[in-house]
This record gives C-alpha cells, sequence and structure tokens, in this order.
C-alpha cells in the first residue's frame, strides 16, 4: 500500500499517470477479447450471452495467486477504471471471480458500451493492464 | 498421493468404481463446448487457435481446489478416456493447466482430425457427472 502512494506520488510528480497500474504483472503478448457480440452488433433480445477472449494467459477465480491469470471484469457502459486500484464492483463493473469466461447479462434497449478487463487475485488491472477493445451494440 | 491411492484400494476393494470415490462433483447445467472451429470445418494450413466454451462453471489452474471450476482437456484423435482416473497426458490429451480458454495448435499435417474437450478438476480427474464437449472433426488442408 505505501508503495503504491509511493508510486502514485512519483506518477504525479512526473505527470506520467499511464505507468499507473497494480503490482502483477501481465504476461507479454496477453490478449483480451470480446468474442461475441462483435463491435457494432444490432440485438434483437434483452439477454445477450457474452463469450470471454484471452490468449497467453490463463483464468483463475479471485483469490487465487498464480502467475500469468487473472480473472474477466465487464464494463458495461462505463469506461477503464484507475488501474492502480481495485475494480469497482456494481453494476457497470461486473466481476467474473469465479473464473467464468461467458456470461449472460440482461440489457434494456439501447446503445450501450462493452469492455473486458483483467483483474489479478484482488481485482486489481495487471501491469501493463489487459483490457479489450470497448465495443458498441444496440438492443431493440 | 497416499491418501489417493488408499482411497483406490479401499474402492476396488469394496468393488465399487473409483469414480464413486473421488471424482469432484460437476454443478447440474454444467457444460463445455468447442467455441471455434466447427464441426467439419476445413483449416487452411496446419495452424489454428481452439477457442474452448464453459457454461455455468468456472476456470481455475490445476492445483486449484475452488467448487464449480476446472480446466480445460483437449482430445486431439483421441476418445474419451476412463472417467475415473487423470486424464492422460500426451500428444492427443494435451493439458490447460494454466486456465488457458484458447489452444493453439500448430504444425498439424493435412488430413482430418477430431477434437474434444473434457473438465479435468485440480487432480485432472473428470468432473461427476463429466463434463465434455461433443466431437467434431475438422479438416487440415494443405496452403
Amino acid at each position: 500500500m505505501l508503495r503504491t502512494a509511493a508510486v502514485l506520488l512519483l506518477g504525479s510528480i512526473l505527470a506520467a499517470p499511464a505507468a499507473l497500474a497494480g503490482n502483477t504483472p501481465s504476461p507479454k503478448d496477453a490478449l483480451v477479447y470480446i468474442g461475441w457480440p462483435n463491435d457494432g452488433e444490432v440485438i434483437n433480445t434483452r439477454t445477450i450471452k457474452i463469450w470471454f477472449g484471452l490468449r497467453h494467459m490463463g483464468v483463475a477465480p479471485a483469490g487465487i495467486d498464480k502467475p500469468n491469470t487473472g480473472h474477466h471484469h465487464l464494463l458495461v457502459d462505463a469506461d477503464l477504471p484507475p488501474f492502480d486500484e481495485p475494480i469497482p464492483n456494481d453494476r457497470n463493473h461486473l466481476h467474473f471471480g469465479g473464473g467464468q469466461t461467458e456470461a449472460v447479462i440482461e440489457l434494456p434497449p439501447g446503445t450501450h458500451t462493452l469492455q473486458l478487463l483483467m483483474g489479478d487475485k484482488d481485482h486489481v488491472p495487471h501491469n501493463p493492464p489487459v483490457y479489450s477493445k470497448k465495443i458498441t451494440i444496440t438492443v431493440r | 498421493m497416499l491418501r489417493r491411492l488408499a482411497l483406490i484400494a479401499c474402492a476396488t476393494a469394496l468393488g465399487m468404481t473409483a469414480a464413486q470415490a473421488q471424482n469432484t462433483p460437476s454443478p447440474s447445467g454444467a457444460k463445455e463446448y468447442i467455441i471455434w472451429p466447427h464441426d467439419g470445418q476445413v483449416i487452411q494450413g496446419g495452424k489454428l487457435w481452439v477457442r474452448m466454451g464453459l457454461s455455468g462453471m468456472g476456470v481455475a489452474p490445476a492445483g486449484v481446489d475452488k467448487p464449480n471450476t476446472g480446466h480445460h482437456h483437449l482430445l486431439i484423435n483421441a476418445d474419451l478416456p476412463p472417467l475415473d482416473e487423470p486424464i492422460p497426458n500426451d500428444k492427443n490429451h494435451v493439458h490447460f493447466g494454466g486456465g488457458q480458454t484458447e489452444a493453439r495448435l500448430t504444425d498439424l499435417p493435412p488430413g482430418k482430425y477430431t477434437l474434444q474437450l473434457i473438465l479435468g478438476d485440480k487432480d485432472h480427474f473428470p468432473f461427476k457427472p463429466p463434463v465434455y464437449s461433443d466431437k467434431i472433426t475438422i479438416t487440415v488442408a494443405p496452403y
């Protein structure tokens, strides 16, 4: 925590916010992506199955301390949260701490954004953070 | 390990199947499936990512003891192994004990291949009831 605070302070001094991240290293080439739906997809049902894609990294439930693993967080209509603290846990930041690799969510009609962000055993993003492209879908 | 051996010995002595003694229970409705490739798909060249799907359960690396989690095993040109012992670990039974959800296959010579997934518990045993995918057939075509 102190170290995080020191890094934070240093980051502020150097004006280098991009360097802020958790302490768990992510493997080189780690890639998280939304396998389905596709960007721009128009969906005619309110219940949507989202498939999580992950390469060069493994899935582990929250609380499990194994190198090169993490668990998925689905950001719904939200921007990326700060990378140096636990990912919020609310209806816009869905946690999959059971190691789930897909999710069924319900969305009201309209335009929505979806983005995946990996978290470590303590729900803090990795360093460097592993997140997908943000996609936009329309629910009819 | 000794405990497991003892359990097996005990099960054998009692005329039970080992499955009754030790397989980790799977939640009802758990389903493993191959997201990609599709059954019957023709792949140009011998390289592909197999995308491994799991519904109603989570993924955890081998050795992790968490209820309702397991890790993927990809059977290539192999039938389902015995369900009451650890899944073999060889080129036809590929383990993803790191919690991987995609498998990179390379250098597959042209020909037909079968692919099937089976989920293993922390000790690589199939679950009870076992969680496995349909077996699909793909064809690798030369470039």
